[in-house]
């Protein structure tokens, strides 16, 4: 939770790579992926449903405003809360390679989230499309998407060592087998 | 399912529920308490950016900035003029409506702001500015440069406010084309955010007899934006079977927004 809290604030310091078709890290995603990974389904989705909450919160946009009799086809936009159901999905998806992780395999997982955070992406793409009407795919959109599941999958191994770290810290067991705790630890 | 597992399952469904049939009011209520919880960081994380920015600028510009400067700066010498002039012209018109007994005099005046974060969010072209509340500012406001409408303000805090871009889908204006009875609904399009995004003009007559190079100003309909302010150039026309369209290449640079000026509409 702590972690989760402390990626909102770090999330205010990154602007985006304009360079990179607009692309940027989802610090806030990625610590909850990573996060998904290492607690049960209940702490999961309480996690999901804090971040997406939060996330709706910093991104909603307000409603169109002025004379409806002028403006008639008003743009939607996404309605609040529905990040918190894109968090629940990616984190099921996530403890779906829970066994993996228990073995001591954290670069499935870490692959993984680079993968989820690319769904979540197309999601709220394809989310957007749905509301307003008209599918259009640009081959920026697809590089924007593809960059930013990169950049944020490449911050995975150093969140994984955070959580790790916290773990130990609080005397805490993710559910790494004894065995392999040892090999990591020689 | 292990029970607890699925009592949790539906719990996380109820509160998405909930939070999905939260009214509009409720939801700035929310977003307000967010920007108010962050606001430190959000100054902090802002600072940063235009530091960074600045310096990067910097090195990489500085003898531009130096011609850019002195071109600037006569240009402020002759928007002064021009704004006198205007501020001439705005009392005598003001003097005029009076005289015809319009019941009130309608004035605006500008606050200048200057861009701190651009794109905060991953699918909305906005950007933000360091004048809020404070300073007069409530949402829907239009944004101008010297160039011509840069967006409208989406929320706003004490000291910060959002603009939505004239570049976003969902920031629509009223606009007509110079020389023409062409009116139409302009706004930007989906996935454009590289370089010199191009906008979309609706709802234009099916025989728009229109030429690349004549100018876009906002019709002063719909209640958000005043009448006359610069939008763009047309680009190209696509003719339809029951109106036509054009692409219109905004006048306003969005990659490179320093300070911009929120209108507010002031009664007098």
């Amino acid at each position: 939770m702590f972690l989760v809290l402390a990626a909102f604030v770090v999330q205010q310091f990154l602007p985006a790579f304009t360079g990179f078709h607009h692309s940027r890290i989802l610090l806030v995603q990625l610590v909850f992926l990573c996060a998904a990974v290492t607690v049960g389904q209940p702490v999961m989705l309480l996690l999901a449903f804090i971040c997406g909450f939060l996330w709706d919160a910093h991104s909603t946009l307000s409603p169109d405003g002025g004379d409806p009799a002028v403006y008639t086809q008003p743009v939607e936009a996404l309605r609040f809360g529905y990040s918190i159901l894109l968090f629940g999905a990616m984190g099921f998806l996530m403890q779906g390679i829970q066994p993996l992780f228990q073995q001591g395999k954290w670069q499935f997982s870490a692959l993984l989230s680079g993968i989820a955070i690319f769904l979540y992406l197309a999601a709220e793409f394809l989310i957007i499309t749905f509301v307003r009407g008209g599918f259009v795919l640009s081959q920026a959109t697809v590089l924007q998407m593809a960059w930013t599941s990169l950049f944020t999958m490449l911050f995975s191994p150093v969140i994984f060592w955070i959580l790790f770290k916290i773990s130990d810290l609080c005397q805490h067991s993710i559910h790494i087998t004894p065995d392999k705790r040892r090999r990591r630890n020689r | 399912m292990k029970p607890f597992n699925l009592i949790a399952f539906l719990l996380f469904l109820a509160g998405a529920v909930w939070a999905l049939t939260r009214s509009e009011p409720t939801v700035r209520e929310i977003q307000k308490a967010y920007f108010s919880a962050v606001s430190p960081f959000l100054k902090s994380g802002s600072a940063l950016e235009t530091r960074a920015r600045t310096f990067l600028d910097e090195v990489r510009h500085s003898k531009e900035l130096e011609a850019e400067l002195e071109v600037v700066s006569g240009e402020v010498g002759r928007l002064r003029i021009i704004e006198t002039r205007i501020r001439d012209l705005e009392k005598e018109n003001a003097q005029m409506r009076h005289a015809l007994e319009f019941k009130k005099a309608t004035q605006f005046d500008v606050v200048a702001a200057l861009v701190t974060r651009r794109q905060p969010t991953t699918w909305w072209q906005t950007a933000e500015i360091d004048a809020g509340q404070e300073r007069g500012i409530g949402t829907q406001f239009p944004v101008l440069s010297n160039e011509g409408l840069v967006g409208k303000i989406d929320w706003t805090d004490k000291g910060r406010s959002s603009v939505l871009l004239l570049t976003d889908e969902k920031c629509q204006v009223s606009a007509k084309v110079e020389g023409t009875p062409e009116v139409g609904i302009l706004s930007g399009q989906r996935g454009q955010f590289m370089g010199k995004p191009l906008l979309r003009l609706k709802f234009l007559s099916k025989n728009a007899e229109l030429r690349p190079g004549q100018r876009v100003f906002t019709t002063g309909r719909g209640g958000i934006f005043q009448p006359n302010i610069l939008l763009g150039t047309i680009e190209s026309v696509e003719k339809g079977a029951m109106d036509s369209e054009a692409l219109v290449r905004p006048s306003v640079n969005f990659a490179d927004l320093g300070t911009v000026f929120v209108v507010l509409a002031r009664e007098s």
